[in-house]
């Protein structure tokens, strides 16, 4: 039996007090298999990418309650968030979000560096193990500025993966790219994910994208329909 | 404390030339500023806190203009102890380098006096050597205080770097 790693039990999420309140997320459940890629899809401002930041801890919920892989997202403090998240998840974000000052190498390789339990020559390893799989390694000691934005994309597929987690979220990772790259990183994205038995949560406005995921979620003003 | 992050904070550091550089020349001048004033006791007290305000200043700048990168860091897992030894990298980088500028010039000047004096007028080289060398002792006095003055800043400039969410990262997208 397929277990769900990701659980979400009536998610609320509002933004702001009294009559200016507005509701982000309405009464959200969910349950995704490990392994399932899922595709939520919706028009701009219907809560997508709330969904997904509540999901990954970065937003904490108004109400309900968020379940990675049976821990309790909503009730991890601050300290222990960061842990979770190094173990379970991994980020592919619209905007790349890659550290300037850092070669390629250094951006994926920076995930690991707080890790005490993994040696030096294993970071370095893991590192261009990474860098391989997604066809960045010749460029490897690039500064983000000396890349294109699929290649910065890789970079940032790669910094997603190096460790190892079983859960991806990706936020809109071809909303930057022209269609045909953001067709080939969505390929890489599809394909890794299959390879390593993650589970995937994409979100986009792209419908075109929707064919790489196995279930489409539809959702509008904050509801899944 | 993890000497990786350290390490590699201290070489994340250096990639901000512009602003480490610029510091680096303004420690410098403060590192012998206070040597000179902890030598005479009517203006020790100012310099020591010129120095402290300074100390703190720099370090709350670098949490400022670092800002988004912690918030990215945080996103990919960093906690806050990580995050510290980012300020902490280009803190250390910047005394120490200042430091040692100042302990080489004084070094060096010291030599050239004491090379030259037999043979050369060496006015310049001496007026040099009262305007910039430090003795040793004072030096190290000095390095001490500026350290111990840090701490408040970087206390400060942590406390802001904590309340840096990772979200931060995703608005300014």
């Amino acid at each position: 039996m397929v277990k769900s790693i990701i659980q979400l039990e009536d998610v609320n999420k509002e933004y702001g007090r009294g009559k200016k309140t507005v509701a982000a997320l309405r009464h959200i459940n969910l349950d995704i298999d490990q392994g399932e890629f899922v595709a939520v899809v919706g028009p701009s401002g219907c809560g997508k990418s709330t969904l997904l930041h509540v999901m990954a801890g970065l937003e904490q919920p108004t109400s309900g309650r968020v379940l990675l892989d049976a821990v309790d997202v909503t009730l991890i403090g601050e300290r222990d968030l960061p842990k979770l998240r190094a173990q379970k998840i991994g980020f592919v974000f619209q905007a790349f979000l890659l550290i300037e000052d850092l070669t390629a190498y250094e951006n994926v390789e920076a995930v690991l560096w707080p890790s005490e339990e993994i040696t030096k020559e294993k970071q370095e390893q893991m590192t261009l193990e990474v860098l391989r799989e997604v066809d960045m390694l010749e460029r490897r000691d690039h500064f983000p500025r000396q890349m294109s934005g699929g290649e910065q994309q890789r970079v940032a597929i790669a910094r997603a993966l190096v460790n190892r987690p079983p859960i991806l979220f990706c936020d809109e990772p071809t909303g930057n790219l022209d269609s045909k790259i953001g067709e080939t990183i969505m390929k890489y994205i599809s394909d890794l994910a299959k390879s390593k038995g993650m589970t995937v949560v994409l979100v986009t406005h792209n419908e075109s994208l929707t064919k790489f995921a196995q279930r489409v979620l539809n959702m509008k003003d904050g509801a899944i329909r | 404390m993890n000497l990786r992050v350290l390490f590699k904070s201290i070489k994340f550091a250096f990639r901000a030339r512009r602003r480490v550089f610029t510091f680096i020349v303004i420690y410098a001048f403060l590192i012998v500023m206070v040597s000179r004033g902890l030598a005479s006791p009517g203006e020790w007290l100012l310099w020591v806190f010129a120095a402290f305000v300074l100390a703190t200043l720099y370090a709350i700048l670098i949490s400022q203009s670092r800002a988004k990168d912690i918030a990215i860091l945080k996103c990919v897992s960093w906690t806050n102890a990580d995050i510290l030894l980012v300020l902490i990298g280009e803190v250390v980088l910047v005394s120490l380098t200042a430091f040692l500028i100042v302990f080489q010039v004084s070094v060096e000047l010291l030599g050239l006096v004491a090379y030259f004096q037999p043979a050369f007028d060496v006015g310049l080289f001496t007026a040099l050597q009262g305007l910039l060398a430090v003795p040793a002792g004072d030096l190290f006095v000095t390095l001490f205080v500026i350290v111990v003055l840090q701490l408040p800043g970087l206390f400060l400039a942590q406390r802001r770097a904590m309340l840096i969410a990772p979200m931060r990262a995703l608005r300014e997208e």
